[in-house]
């Protein structure tokens, strides 16, 4: 047959997605009052000098309120009343830091509980480990090691991360993936022999040998990476934590140049009043909520069941250039199913039937079954003693598959050229109506696969490839983000066509082998490209390796989810798009609250400097009309400090991604959080100004 | 009015011209390719070339650019602080001029050299003719020279070449551009009747019977390459206002677009490099939207005159004060704009004098330093703008932000960012401590929100190298001197090492296909945005300053 | 030798500490810096008030390369 990775991904895609979506069920009871408390127990200077912006609001803090207890520590105080200006602003500024590090918190919190669903299902279990003299030790399974052999039996739970050697098995892995139908687990298969340290296995008994020391397993991974405990910095993190840095330096050396400059016109500023200004010029707002939004981002790839080894890779889905993808079981449902036969060489359909028959009783994958259950609707049936056969499998190099019986009798299927050599090797025929038939399915956009028995051509059998519903439009919406999608299939150049074209994809590769995979990642690399693939069988691991973003389906081998940077739960190879969505999402939404912080600026300008330059004469920039100078810059510095917490849910749940182009995606976050963030903070402050005003605090 | 607003209109659409034209040559000049002079010049050139040990296929990495520009720059500088300390020791002095005081000397040297040309002295009572054509005049070419050299480095990495030979490029640009150009421009205006002479000061016996010294000097050369090369250091103290240097409206217009054509057309110039003249045009967008309201700002200030003298007089005059009555209200505020927006310097009335509104634009041009910008630097600075806007945007649209194909990321922010930052540390930080300390340090003639302006003024013509002053400032201390020398070496030197070291990590940058999900740099819309960022940077940094300054003057004299 | 030795360990201590440093160089600096205040205040101000001012400088200034360090290395924030 002529799928490129022989494997066929247990692929649960038909089930609507919403049932896939976040499986390790998460406690969120108690979510925010564990935030709260995380939100003082962060105000330690060793947490807040970790971001420099909340560090400086941190620092203002201190010195107001110093200044509150006594307002004449700084200089002679010339505000009206001004214990309690001073008290109010430090009581505001204390709320912004808190505010920061409760976003922080909500965000670790989500996480955390996601940890702690996963952390549940690892039990710290007895494992037995096998000796090389054969004997059982029982030991923790901490202490296993990579390379370590052990028994499993009914019921256990599974120490670790390994690969089945010995013995067949139903495990259930919903503890990870949330698929509640237990899975089989046998040697040798690359579908089926690898397990995960923490599933459960439910009958008979397995041998494994353990992938992963204790700590390094996927779940372990997992944890981590939810809990935000390994999460480094990702590099477009860094550099906008460079530009806040830098906008931060410049309003503190604006600001602390303030005072002889305003005193030489005899204007004073108080101490209290510049720290107000400070705040409220930096950029809070993305300063306070950046971390949380990277961390609620690595939660989102957690929630869609994803494991990623790094907030990096996740990053770069966004950029990526390139999909490569794999037909069988991502553009296609994964099992083509035999749908006809077509005789040639004079023979009858039922004639063609029997041979395919004699030819897939072996046959073990879901399309071998389907020709065998076509074929019986014909009413055959095995005409040898199975005993006295033996099966030839299919490998990517004969690319076809069939039955030795022992009187000598050959019956293959494969693909047709596959079988035209195998004919020729036997000086057999080649009819000219298998090209015919050849030609009819693939034009279908069908796989032909040709049998014979011995040196002669029976037919044809026309496997149906069922493209999944909705994956143009997804590809479509890839087309519009600028990403192309590239087609790899064993399948001839016709059949390729066909589902290239239906499906929609950019670009196929037909009649593939797995080095034309690591060949396209290549030379798409070497445009400048980025590429993201998806794999699952160990052939696939150095194209894994090779891709920018690799992710392995779960259901792959051990050595395929080694060489990934992301492995999926669900095994479901259209979930790279989603990931990247995830990634476009993380940067849009940090690019998005930088400007809406930068924009504000504007506003706050506006409120507090005519304010309390209103002695110079330019009381006339106090275009909201604010109260007093005191209302003003209170009003300036509650709106800043509230805008976090409103911003909270949006950094979490990071801005919606539209599949526009790059220019309409601009123009509508530009109106949005440029505009937006220009126009809100003059509405709000006047509104607060008003509030403040009225209830007599200034 | 009307013959006001014609003046401004014909220069600009000169200007606008002549940018295409001037734009190909110099990118004909810089990639190497042929041109009508290279008969002429190039014997000449390779023998320069031998003369200094070049060999012409030599390319530099960014780091042996920027060692060659601080390697050069300082032997010019020490070689030019020695003429002028030992002045009374050299020919060329009719008039017998003294010592030149060590501090005056430092300064007078160092504003050269950053092609800035702040003058804390009178050039015609304090420098010889050997230190005006020998020592300053040595600078006018090679600081020009070197600006012209980094922006056409900078263009090249950012378009992916390497940057090629500092040498060889402050080569071609004094024997291509600077030279030739001076030329023809010197000779418009020796026609016109601006004096060349080597002899000393005519004195002359004026009506009343008393005998004037008037003095004089090689002048015309020394004016086209002041303006040509954004120095704008006068031969004389009154600058372009002194009847000498720029006689009448011809001359004017002459040095008026002398001014401003080369920062002009290397924006085009950019455009031919990176095979973009469509992105060039709107960056060029950037910079006429942000100029033309200036201009109109400050011509309408001026227009309108003092309400307070006008109340006076009884009817309304435009304001006149500090300015040549010969060139009236309209080319001294489009001369005012262009000079501080071309970081040329030169002045053909006081600044000091000028309407709130006019200090108010004049301020702002030397705090973006984008609207056209210094000598090679301004265009540099534009994109460095861009790279900035890139950045915010590109996150806005999912990707990770790239400029021309090339992605930005730390190192490039991180030298953007330096970029943005000397500037605030370079005016406010001096400014602050000059005028907490009035009576000791600052001499500022006029108190109050003027002086305010005064003081930031003189800080920000010193770290934009435009090298105007708003003038009224006893700014010969050695205080001044020394404070001023802080911020022109700052404000030269970190942005030219920052933009060579940027332009050689672009350059070698893979760069990345363009696809409908790259944000593309040459739309309207993302130079608007570019714009707005540009503005809202800009002016966020120094909005206080402007409000205390300009706009509280302003809002004084309404109110009066 | 024993004396030279304690004084030794002494150097070496103060060498590894970092923040007994910043916190004796502001000290230092305040006591240095204090008279430039009081002239640029034009003595409206008593003492404790300029060395608290003074101090509030000096913070500002370890804010400000705290920042750079950030802008060089944001790796390590």
């Amino acid at each position: 047959m002529g799928s490129l990775s022989h494997s066929q991904p247990r692929s649960p895609s038909h089930q609507p997605r919403q049932q896939r979506k976040h499986t390790p069920k998460a406690k969120t009871q108690g979510l925010y009052q564990r935030a709260i408390k995380q939100a003082f127990i962060k105000l330690d200077p060793r947490v807040q000098v970790k971001n420099p912006v909340m560090f400086l609001v941190w620092v203002g803090t201190i010195v107001t309120a110093l200044v509150t207890i006594n307002p004449n520590l700084l200089g002679n105080a010339t505000d009206k009343n001004p214990q309690l200006f001073n008290g109010l602003i430090t009581l505001i500024l204390l709320f912004t830091v808190l505010f920061a590090n409760f976003a922080e918190a909500v965000a670790e919190g989500r996480g955390k509980a996601q940890a702690d669903a996963l952390r549940s299902t690892k039990t710290d279990a007895i494992a037995r480990k096998l000796l090389p003299d054969g004997t059982v030790q029982e030991i923790s399974s901490t202490d296993l090691r990579r390379g370590d052999l052990v028994k499993v039996i009914a019921g256990d739970v599974i120490p670790a991360d390994g690969e089945v050697i010995q013995g067949v098995a139903s495990v259930d892995e919903s503890a990870i993936t949330g698929e509640s139908a237990p899975v089989l687990k046998q040697p040798g298969t690359d579908i089926a022999s690898s397990v995960t340290g923490g599933t459960r296995i439910l009958s008979d008994e397995l041998v494994i040998r353990v992938m992963a020391d204790p700590g390094k397993g996927f779940i372990d991974r997992m944890i981590a990476l939810v809990e935000g405990a390994e999460r480094t910095k990702t590099p477009n993190e860094i550099a906008l934590t460079v530009l806040l840095a830098v906008l931060t330096q410049v309003f503190l050396i604006v600001i602390a140049t303030m005072p002889p400059i305003a005193n030489y016109v005899n204007s004073p500023v108080s101490v209290a009043v510049l720290i107000s200004l400070l705040v409220a010029l930096i950029p809070t707002t993305i300063g306070g909520l950046l971390s949380a939004i990277g961390i609620a981002g690595m939660d989102r790839v957690a929630q869609f069941n994803v494991i990623a080894t790094s907030g990096r890779a996740v990053e770069a889905c966004g950029d990526v250039n390139t999909l490569v993808l794999d037909k069988t079981g991502t553009i296609t449902l994964g099992n083509r199913l035999a749908e006809e036969f077509i005789p040639v060489n004079g023979h009858t359909i039922p004639e063609v039937a029997q041979v395919a028959l004699a030819a897939s009783v072996f046959d073990e994958t879901p399309e071998g079954k389907s020709i065998v259950r076509l074929a019986e609707t014909y009413g055959v049936a095995s005409f040898f003693n199975l005993d006295q056969a033996e099966g030839v499998e299919f490998s990517a190099r004969t690319r076809m598959s069939g039955t030795d019986v022992a009187d000598g009798t050959e019956f293959r299927k494969g693909a047709v050229d596959a079988i035209k050599g195998f004919i020729r090797s036997r000086q057999g025929e080649i009819p000219v109506e298998l090209d015919h038939a050849f030609e009819k399915v693939s034009r279908l956009g069908g796989t032909p696969l040709a049998v014979c028995q011995n040196q002669e051509i029976y037919g044809v059998i026309y496997l149906k490839d069922i493209i999944k519903p909705g994956i143009r439009e997804r590809f479509d919406q890839l087309r519009r983000m600028g990403i192309r999608t590239v087609m790899l299939t064993g399948d001839n150049r016709i059949t390729a066509s066909v589902i290239a074209q239906e499906a929609g994809v950019d670009d196929f590769i037909a009649e593939a082998t797995p080095e034309d995979k690591i060949e396209v990642i290549r030379s798409e690399q070497a445009k400048g490209k980025l590429v993201a693939m998806t794999g699952d069988g160990t052939n696939d691991a150095p194209a894994l390796a090779q891709a920018n973003v690799g992710v392995a389906m779960n259901s792959g081998t051990q050595a395929a989810k080694e060489a990934a940077n992301m492995v999926d739960l669900d095994s479901d190879p259209t979930k790279l798009i989603d990931i990247v969505t995830i990634g476009k999402q993380l940067l849009i939404t940090r690019g998005a609250l930088t400007t809406f912080s930068i924009a504000n600026d504007i506003a706050k300008y506006f409120a507090i400097i005519p304010a309390i330059f209103a002695q110079a004469g330019i009381g006339s920039l106090n275009i909201m009309g604010l109260a007093s100078a005191q209302s003003a810059v209170l009003s300036a510095l509650i709106y800043n400090a509230l805008i976090i917490p409103a911003l909270v849910p949006l950094a979490l749940k990071g801005v919606k991604f539209r599949p526009l182009t790059a220019d309409q995606l601009l123009a509508r976050n530009i109106l949005i959080y440029g505009l937006g963030g220009v126009v809100a903070p003059f509405i709000a402050i006047k509104l607060l100004d008003n509030f403040v005003a009225a209830i007599g605090l200034a | 009015m009307l013959q006001g607003i014609f003046q401004i209109a014909l220069t600009l659409i000169l200007v606008i011209a002549l940018t295409p034209i001037l734009g190909q040559y110099l990118a004909r000049v810089f990639l190497q390719e042929k041109t009508w002079l290279d008969p002429i010049l190039e014997p000449i050139e390779r023998r320069v070339y031998r003369w200094i040990g070049l060999r012409d296929s030599e390319e530099m990495t960014g780091r042996q650019y920027t060692q060659a520009v601080l390697v050069s720059n300082l032997a010019m500088g020490l070689l030019v602080f020695t003429i002028i300390i030992a002045q009374p020791f050299l020919p060329f002095n009719p008039t017998g001029l003294g010592n030149v005081r060590w501090d005056t000397a430092l300064h007078t040297t160092i504003s050269f050299l950053t092609n800035t040309d702040q003058q804390h002295y009178s050039g015609e009572t304090t420098l010889s003719y050997s230190s005006q054509v020998f020592a300053l005049g040595f600078l006018l070419f090679t600081s020009a020279a070197t600006g012209l050299a980094v922006g056409i480095a900078f263009i090249r990495g950012l378009t992916g070449r390497s940057l090629g030979n500092f040498y060889r490029d402050l080569v071609l640009a004094i024997t291509r551009v600077l030279l030739p150009l001076s030329l023809v421009g010197a000779m418009v205006l020796i026609i016109a009747g601006v004096p060349e002479t080597l002899a000393g000061v005519a004195t002359a016996t004026t009506l009343e019977g008393a005998n004037q010294a008037i003095a004089r000097g090689p002048i015309a050369h020394f004016e086209i390459i002041k303006q040509l090369g954004e120095n704008g250091g006068g031969f004389f103290g009154a600058n372009s206002a002194h009847p000498f240097e720029n006689p009448n409206g011809l001359t004017n217009l002459v040095e008026t677009i002398a001014m401003v054509v080369i920062p002009s057309a290397l924006i085009y110039t950019y455009g031919l490099f990176a095979k973009n003249l469509r992105q060039a045009w709107y960056v060029y967008g950037i910079v006429l939207a942000l100029f033309i309201p200036l201009v109109a700002l400050t011509a309408w200030g001026e227009f309108q005159g003092n309400s307070q003298v006008n109340a006076l007089l009884g009817s309304a005059a435009a304001n006149l004060e500090g300015k040549e009555v010969r060139f009236g209200w309209a080319q001294t505020a489009l001369w005012s704009i262009l000079t501080t927006a071309t970081m040329c310097g030169a002045v053909n009335g006081m600044h000091d004098s000028l309407m709130p509104p006019g200090g108010f634009s004049t301020l702002l041009n030397l705090f973006l330093q984008i609207v056209w910008g210094g000598q090679g630097t301004g265009t540099a600075f534009l994109f460095v703008y861009l790279i900035l806007a890139v950045f915010l945007t590109g996150l806005m649209v999912g990707r990770t932000p790239e400029f021309l194909g090339r992605k930005i990321e730390k190192p490039e922010i991180v030298l953007a960012s330096i970029i943005l930052l000397i500037h605030p540390i370079a005016v406010l930080i001096p400014a602050a401590v000059t005028l907490a300390f009035p009576e000791t340090l600052a001499g500022i003639s006029n108190p109050g929100f003027h002086g305010i302006s005064q003081v930031i003024y003189e800080y920000a013509s010193a770290s934009a190298n435009n090298g105007s002053g708003f003038e009224g400032l006893g700014d010969g201390t050695v205080w001044w001197n020394l404070s001023a020398c802080f911020s022109l070496l700052v404000g030269r030197y970190v942005p030219i090492v920052a933009l060579l070291l940027l332009a050689d990590g672009m350059a070698h940058k893979q760069p990345v296909p363009l696809t409908t999900g790259t944000l593309r740099t040459d739309t309207g819309l993302f130079t608007s945005i570019t714009g707005v960022i540009i503005l809202i940077l800009g002016v966020l940094t120094f909005f206080p300053v402007l409000a205390l300054g300009p706009i509280a003057e302003g809002f004084q004299l309404a109110h009066l | 030798m024993l004396k030279l030795e304690f004084l030794e360990t002494i150097l070496i201590r103060f060498r590894q500490q970092r923040w007994p440093k910043v916190f004796l160089f502001a000290l230092l600096g305040t006591l240095l810096l204090a008279p430039a205040v009081q002239a640029a205040t034009g003595g409206t101000l008593d003492r404790g008030q300029t060395f608290a001012l003074v101090l509030l400088g000096i913070t500002t200034v370890l804010l400000s390369i705290y920042l750079f360090v950030v802008i060089f290395q944001p790796e390590r924030f």
